[in-house]
């Protein structure tokens, strides 16, 4: 072996260089410049290296991973190569937020315009997915009137006060949660004007101990009324995801809740399809109940991103009224990748929003 | 194109100095800020406001004045007002459509 001429270890810069040629397909910039590249070690002709991404569900986590590596081996001198993937959840507060929730680094609001399009069981999938993939995620249900992520993440316990008279959020499988069905005996309900719904975002964002999370979902009651605006004045949302069925309808409605984001200046990160379609348990037959692609249609026609369809299924119902969001099935479960890819979707469009520098206004005296 | 400030100046000569994002920039007088808000007490029934400074500065507070303002969401601004008033959400929209220099005069003048 000793006739084999041994090569000199690459040079730092000459493995950084070799990276440079990694993009990140949603930001449109290399892995270096994007300052993604940290602890880089060459020990001879081992060279480990880690890529901090901006959001643990990245879509393009295993290609990046694989296109690093690679362009990293094909330098001469190299023996090994290691990319450990890691992340740190880019974050774009605004003003109030930082004052409200310091340590909420992005808040998404679910919303649709019709009511019965599936928001929250989107939000409860969304949250435990963030989650599962590594993130620190919380989920506040602001729907008031019909409280329902409780009973969708199969939490029941309500929330501990401190002497400070700040809420502990219960944590249901890493998910630190809040809603008014913990403030409220079953059977009662929500009769409230607005002033009070606007205390209650209020004392929901700050008087809750989130804590550090990476993402805070918030589950909001259909159409585009008190809690809505309430939410986008108390702090600047990171954006909102909308929910719709396919049918004329719902996109009808939902089209209205995408012009109030729009006049309060939220982004929106994209449109979800539920109920798609229709799978018979019996004979396999697809069925596309309220017809099927309407939302990719009309999120396309308006320039936002479609996010993917969730089908309509009896499992998804039935977990859902059991506590077990789908997404807690594993990669093989069509259903809890539905989920997961949208999960995955939003993520990205977080981090492209955290990318592009916001039109902050300054305020001088 | 959406219209946003890109700096707002709460006391610059002659009242509230906005920057756009599209290079124009207007100074709004505070007799003029108060007098549009948009509130719905002040729409119902518009607010009597001081301009001129009193001339027996005795109990008086004198002329009208912004103290602070703060950002709303991402779309507007509030303003807080040295008659206690506060409730006014000015959106960006809304003050660029109030935008009092000569030239917005003109084009208003048309409408």
């Amino acid at each position: 072996m000793g006739f084999l001429k041994k090569e000199a270890a690459p040079s730092e810069n000459a493995v950084l260089e070799a990276l440079r040629t990694v993009q990140d397909p949603d930001l449109h910039q290399d892995i270096v410049t994007l300052g993604f590249v940290k602890n880089l070690k060459i020990d001879n002709g081992n060279v480990e290296f880690a890529v901090e991404l901006t959001t643990p569900a990245c879509p393009v986590k295993d290609q990046l991973k694989a296109e690093a590596q690679n362009a990293v081996a094909k330098l001469p001198g190299v023996v090994s190569v290691i990319a450990n993937m890691t992340f740190k959840v880019s974050s774009r507060l605004g003003p109030q937020a930082r004052t409200l929730i310091p340590q909420v680094r992005n808040t998404i609001a679910v919303a649709s315009g019709k009511g019965g399009v599936g928001k929250s069981t989107v939000a409860a999938n969304l949250a435990t997915a963030l989650m599962k993939c590594g993130a620190s995620v919380g989920l506040m249900d602001a729907d008031v009137y019909g409280p329902s992520i409780p009973i969708l993440m199969g939490a029941f316990e309500p929330p501990k006060v401190t002497q400070q008279e700040r809420f502990i959020p219960p944590v249901m499988r890493g998910v630190k949660l809040i809603s008014m069905a913990y403030f409220l005996p079953k059977d009662e309900a929500v009769i409230w004007r607005g002033p009070m719904l606007h205390k209650m975002i209020q004392q929901f964002l700050g008087e809750v101990d989130w804590g550090e999370l990476d993402y805070l979902v918030i589950d909001l009651p259909p159409g585009t009324g008190d809690i809505q605006l309430s939410l986008c004045q108390t702090i600047s949302l990171t954006g909102a995801v909308i929910v719709s069925t396919p049918q004329d309808l719902a996109l009808e409605v939902a089209s209205k809740a995408i012009a109030m984001f729009r006049k309060l200046k939220t982004p929106i990160l994209g449109v979800v399809e539920n109920m798609s379609y229709y799978v018979c348990s019996h004979c396999g037959k697809r069925d596309e109940i309220f017809g099927h692609g309407g939302a990719r249609t009309a999120s396309e026609k308006l320039g936002y991103p479609f996010l993917g369809e969730i089908p309509l299924s009896a499992v998804i119902r039935s977990r859902s009224d059991h506590g077990e969001p789908m997404v807690l099935d594993d990669d093989n479960n069509p259903y809890a990748q539905a989920f997961r890819s949208i999960a995955s979707a939003v993520a990205a469009q977080i981090s492209i929003f955290n990318h592009t520098p916001p039109p902050m206004v300054s305020i001088e005296q | 194109m959406d219209f946003v400030p890109t700096s707002i100046k709460l006391s610059a000569p002659g009242g509230v100095a906005i920057h756009w994002n599209d290079g124009h920039q207007a100074t709004y007088s505070y007799g003029y800020l108060r007098k549009n808000c948009p509130c719905a007490t002040c729409r119902d029934k518009p607010p009597e406001v001081k301009t001129e400074p009193d001339p027996f500065p005795i109990l008086g507070k004198g002329p009208i004045q912004v103290t602070g303002a703060a950002q709303i969401g991402h779309y507007a601004v509030q303003f807080n007002w040295n008659d206690g008033h506060s409730s006014g959400i000015y959106s960006f929209s809304y003050l660029r459509e109030i935008c009092p220099c000569e030239k917005c005069q003109a084009n208003r003048a048309w409408l």
